[in-house]
C-alpha cells in the first residue's frame, strides 16, 4: 500500500514539483500559548463554510426560486427528498454556528491584537468575509418563502432604506421594486449563490494566503520572549490533525442539532396578510434592531432610526479600520482602550440580543 | 297667596303661554273655528287642544289677540304651516323637553326626535332638502291622539296602513332603495300575525312590534332589532312571555331550545350569519309556521342535498303516509341539536330505532344497523389517522401534505353524513368507502414519517457513536504521535 502512495506522491512530485510544498509544510510552526484554542476557530468557520458549500449545492439540485415555487419546493425537500431535511437542517443550522464562529474568531483576533502589523490585510479580508457572511445570512434567510422571512426581510430593507441619501435607491435595489415581492426573491437567491460566494471565495483565498505566509499571531506578551523560549508545534500534522479532530466535535453537534431541533418552516408568505405579532430578525441583527427599537423617535432635528443606523455604520467602519488607528498595538505596545472597547461590544451585544429574544 | 306661590304660578303663565297655551281663550280657535275647515274639526279632537295647546303652539303669533294682524304677526312668533325639518323641530320643541312634557302631565319619552333622528327615517329624503320623515308623517298634524287611541294611525290596528302607505309604493320606494320589497303588506295578511290583526286583535305583532317605531334602522346595521343575530330575542320578546302569549296556546320555550340548538349555538355565540333565525324558518313578514309537508322544503332551502336525497329515499312516502314532518321527525324543530352518528343505527339513543326494531320494519333496522357500523368504522379510520398525523407533526416530521388528505376524509365524512337521508345502504357504503381509503393512506403516511422519525433518531446515534470513536481515536493517535514526537521522534 505505502508504495502505491509513495508511487502516487512520485508521479504527481514529477510533473508539479510537491518538494518545496511540503517542504513548506513541513518547516511551519503554529505558536502554542494558553490562547492557542481561539487559533482553532478560524478552522472551524473554514470547515462550517466547506459544509455550507456542499449542503447549498444540494439544495440546489432541488430549490426553486420564485414566490410560487420556493416554499413548496423546500417542503418537497423536507419530506419527500430522501435526507433532504438532514441537508435543509444541516445548512440552516451551520449557517447559524458559521456566523458564530467566525464572530468568536473575530472577537480573538480583537482581543489578541493579531490585526496590528503585518496582518491589517488578513484582518480587513476577514471582517469583509464576516459582513458577507451576514449578508449570506440576510438573504438565505427570506428563500423559503415563508411567513416569517417575509415580513423580517421588509423589516430589515426597511431599515436599509433608512440611511440617508442612499438608503432608498438601495432598498428599491435590495427589493428589486418598491416592496417585497417574487422579484425580492430572484435577487436574494442570485445574491446568496452567486453574487455572495463569488466574492466571498476572492477573499477566502487572500485571506488563507496570507495566514500561510505570515502564519498565526502570537499575543503581545510573548513578544519579548527569546525564540528558544517559544512553544510551537508543527502545522503538519499536529495543529491540522487537532483542528480536524475540532471539526469532528463540531459535526457531532451539528448532526445532534439538526436531528433534535430540525428547521422549521412556517408558513407560507402571504403579502396581504398582516405581519405574525414578535417578528424578529435571525439572532446576530437582533441586537441592532433592539437598540434601534429604544432610540426615540427623534434626537433634537435627526430622526431615532436615521441616528442609530449611522452610529452603527460608523462603529462598524472604526471597527473595520482597528489596525489603522490602534497605532500602539502596532508599535508592540499593551493598549487597554482596545479591551475596553471590546468587552464594551461584546456585553452589549449579548445583553442586548437577550433582551431582544426575550421582549 | 303668599309671594312665593304668587312668583311661582307667575312663571307658569309664563311658561304655558310661551309654548302657546291659551286655555278656553284661544283666538286663533275662534276665528277659525268661523272660517270652518277640516284642521278646525280635527284640532279639536287632538290631544293637545285637550290639554290646553291652542294653533299658536305649533304654528306661533299671538293666541290672545283677535286682532289677525297681531295674532298672526311674525314679530309674534308666527311661522305659518311649518314645512320640512321644521315641523319635526316644532314638536321637539315640547317632546323634546322633559320640563315642558312634565307640565302637561305627560310621560312620554323626549328622546323621539333624537331617536327619528338617527334613524333609516332620519336620513335626508331624494330632494336633500330635508329628511324623509316627519313627525306628521306618521302621527298626521291635527287630529293627533294617543297611540293607545284605536283612531291613532300608529294605533296597532292601524298602523300596518300608515307604514305601507309608503312601504307598498313601488314607485316612491325606488326612489330610495329599489331593492327593498315593496309587498310586506301582502306578506303580512297572509301571517298569523296579519290575519290576527285584520281581525281586530292588538296584541298581535305589527311593523313597529319587531321594527321599532322612532328608532327604526336598517336590517343590515347590527343594532337593529330584526339585524339577523337579534331576531330571536325580538321574536322572544313576546314569544317567551307565558302571561302575554296564554290565550294563544302556544309553547313559550321556543327561545330557550333555539339558543341551546345548533343553529341557536351558531347564530347567538358564533355569530354565524349564515344560521338561520327564526325568519329563516317561519318567514318574516308572511311569518307562519311551516306545515307538515313543507318542513322538508323550508329545510332544504339550506339542506338541500339532504332534502333531495330524502324526497328520493322510501322514506318519503313513509312518512307522507303517516302525516310525519319530515325532517323534524328525526331532528325535531326549536332544539335541532348536532347530528351525531348516535342519531343513526339501532341503539335507544338513535332515531331508527323508533320506527324499525327487530321484529317490526326489520328491512330498515337491518340497514340502519350497518350504516351505523360502516360510519363508526370511518370516524374511528379517520380518528387514528388524525392522531398519527398529530403524533408525527408533534415529532417535528413534516407531514403537511397528508395533512392535507384529512380533509378528503373529513369531507367524505360529512357526504356520508348527507348520503344517510337516501337510506340506501349500497350509496351510503360507496362515500364511506371514499373516507375509509383516504384515512387508511393518510395512516400510511403518517405512520412512514413515524418510522422515519426512528430511523432518523437511530441513525444520529450510529453516526454520533462512529463520530466520536473517530474523534477519540484522532485524539489518541495525536497523543501518540506527540509523545513520540517528545522522545526525538520525528
Amino acid at each position: 500500500m505505502n508504495t502505491f502512495w509513495s508511487r502516487l506522491y512520485s508521479w504527481a512530485d514529477e510533473r508539479v514539483k510537491l518538494g518545496g510544498l511540503v517542504e513548506y509544510m513541513g518547516k511551519k510552526y503554529v505558536p502554542v500559548n494558553r490562547h492557542s484554542i481561539w487559533y482553532y476557530f478560524g478552522g472551524v468557520s473554514l470547515f462550517l463554510f466547506i459544509i455550507q458549500v456542499v449542503t447549498g449545492i444540494l439544495l440546489l439540485l432541488y430549490y426553486k426560486s420564485g414566490e410560487l415555487l420556493a416554499f413548496e419546493s423546500i417542503q418537497f425537500i423536507m419530506a419527500k427528498v430522501r435526507f433532504g431535511w438532514l441537508i435543509r437542517s444541516l445548512h440552516s443550522w451551520t449557517a447559524n454556528l458559521f456566523v458564530l464562529t467566525a464572530m468568536i474568531h473575530m472577537f480573538s483576533v480583537f482581543f489578541g491584537k493579531a490585526y496590528r502589523k503585518p496582518r491589517e490585510i488578513t484582518w480587513i479580508t476577514g471582517m469583509v468575509m464576516f459582513f458577507l457572511a451576514l449578508g449570506f445570512g440576510f438573504s438565505g434567510y427570506l428563500l423559503p418563502w415563508n411567513e416569517l422571512a417575509f415580513f423580517a426581510t421588509k423589516v430589515g430593507t426597511d431599515i436599509a432604506g433608512a440611511v440617508p441619501i442612499v438608503g432608498k435607491p438601495m432598498m428599491v435595489f435590495l427589493r428589486g421594486g418598491e416592496d417585497v415581492t417574487g422579484a425580492t426573491l430572484s435577487r436574494f437567491f442570485g445574491f446568496h449563490v452567486a453574487l455572495l460566494p463569488g466574492i466571498f471565495t476572492v477573499f477566502l483565498g487572500i485571506h488563507l494566503l496570507l495566514v500561510q505566509r505570515q502564519g498565526m499571531s502570537e499575543p503581545l506578551s510573548h513578544g519579548d520572549s527569546p525564540d528558544t523560549e517559544r512553544k510551537t508545534m508543527p502545522f503538519f500534522p499536529n495543529f491540522l490533525l487537532r483542528d480536524m479532530l475540532f471539526w469532528l466535535m463540531v459535526l457531532n453537534l451539528l448532526a445532534i442539532l439538526a436531528v433534535f431541533f430540525p428547521w422549521e418552516l412556517g408558513k407560507k408568505a402571504d403579502a396581504f396578510a398582516s405581519a405574525p405579532a414578535g417578528i424578529k430578525p435571525e439572532w446576530y441583527f437582533l441586537f441592532m434592531f433592539q437598540t434601534l427599537k429604544y432610540i426615540p423617535g427623534k434626537i433634537l432635528f435627526i430622526d431615532g432610526e436615521v441616528l442609530g443606523i449611522l452610529v452603527f455604520g460608523l462603529a462598524g467602519f472604526l471597527w473595520l479600520m482597528v489596525p489603522f488607528w490602534d497605532r500602539k498595538s502596532s508599535r508592540g505596545e499593551t493598549n487597554r482602550l482596545i479591551n475596553y472597547v471590546g468587552i464594551f461590544v461584546v456585553f452589549y451585544m449579548i445583553i442586548l440580543t437577550i433582551v431582544g429574544w426575550i421582549v | 297667596m303668599n309671594r312665593t306661590t304668587r312668583i311661582m304660578f307667575g312663571l307658569l303663565m309664563l311658561a304655558f303661554s310661551s309654548a302657546g297655551f291659551a286655555g278656553a281663550d284661544d283666538k286663533c280657535l275662534t276665528c277659525h273655528e268661523s272660517i270652518g275647515g277640516k284642521a278646525v274639526d280635527l284640532f279639536k279632537r287632538d290631544v293637545h287642544h285637550a290639554k290646553g295647546i291652542s294653533c299658536a303652539g305649533c304654528h306661533g303669533g299671538n293666541a290672545q289677540s283677535d286682532d289677525m294682524e297681531k295674532a298672526m304677526d311674525p314679530k309674534a312668533g308666527y311661522i305659518g304651516v311649518p314645512k320640512g325639518d321644521d315641523i319635526s323641530r316644532v314638536c321637539a320643541k315640547c317632546h323634546g323637553d322633559s320640563g315642558r312634557m312634565k307640565q302637561y302631565s305627560s310621560h312620554l319619552p323626549t328622546n323621539q326626535i333624537e331617536n327619528l333622528r338617527a334613524s333609516v327615517h332620519g336620513k335626508l329624503s331624494t330632494n336633500g332638502k330635508e329628511r324623509i320623515v316627519q313627525c306628521t308623517t306618521c302621527h298626521d298634524a291635527h287630529g293627533i291622539v294617543p297611540v293607545k287611541n284605536p283612531g291613532s294611525p300608529v294605533y296597532p290596528l292601524n298602523i300596518v296602513k300608515k307604514c305601507t302607505q309608503c312601504h307598498a309604493n313601488a314607485a316612491l320606494m325606488r326612489t330610495y332603495n329599489p331593492s327593498l320589497p315593496v309587498d310586506q303588506l301582502d306578506k303580512y295578511r297572509t301571517s298569523v300575525h296579519g290575519m290576527r290583526n285584520a281581525k281586530g286583535d292588538a296584541k298581535v305583532a305589527e311593523c313597529a312590534s319587531c321594527h321599532g317605531s322612532h328608532d327604526i334602522l336598517s336590517v343590515k346595521d347590527t343594532k337593529s332589532s330584526v339585524y339577523p343575530t337579534n331576531i330571536p330575542s325580538t321574536c322572544a320578546h313576546c314569544h317567551s312571555k307565558a302571561e302575554y302569549m296564554k290565550e294563544y296556546k302556544i309553547p313559550t320555550d321556543q327561545f330557550d331550545k333555539f339558543s341551546r340548538s345548533v343553529h341557536g349555538v351558531a347564530l347567538l355565540q358564533k355569530h354565524d350569519l349564515g344560521a338561520p333565525a327564526c325568519n329563516s324558518c317561519h318567514g318574516n313578514h308572511a311569518a307562519t309556521p311551516p306545515g307538515v309537508q313543507s318542513v322538508s322544503k323550508v329545510c332544504g332551502t339550506c339542506h338541500a342535498l339532504n332534502a333531495d336525497l330524502f324526497s328520493s329515499s322510501p322514506h318519503k312516502k313513509a312518512f307522507d303516509d303517516r302525516k310525519l314532518p319530515e325532517c323534524e321527525t328525526c331532528h325535531g324543530n326549536h332544539e335541532i341539536i348536532v347530528a351525531t352518528n348516535k342519531l343513526l343505527g339501532v341503539t335507544s339513543e338513535a332515531v331508527c330505532s323508533r320506527c324499525h326494531n327487530e321484529s317490526q320494519n326489520v328491512k330498515g333496522f337491518a340497514t340502519a344497523k350497518a350504516m351505523r357500523g360502516l360510519i363508526d368504522s370511518l370516524e374511528s379510520r379517520e380518528k387514528r389517522a388524525i392522531a398519527l398525523v398529530n403524533e408525527a407533526e408533534q415529532k417535528g416530521m413534516e407531514i403537511s401534505e397528508a395533512k392535507y388528505k384529512l380533509r378528503d376524509a373529513h369531507q367524505a365524512r360529512l357526504e356520508s353524513r348527507t348520503m344517510v337521508h337516501s337510506f340506501n345502504e349500497a350509496r351510503f357504503q360507496d362515500v364511506v368507502n371514499k373516507g375509509i381509503v383516504v384515512s387508511a393512506s393518510v395512516s400510511e403516511e403518517a405512520t412512514q414519517a413515524l418510522d422515519e422519525y426512528v430511523f432518523r433518531r437511530v441513525g444520529l446515534g450510529l453516526a454520533t457513536l462512529a463520530i466520536t470513536v473517530l474523534a477519540i481515536s484522532l485524539y489518541v493517535y495525536i497523543r501518540r504521535l506527540e509523545r513520540h514526537q517528545a522522545m526525538g521522534g520525528k
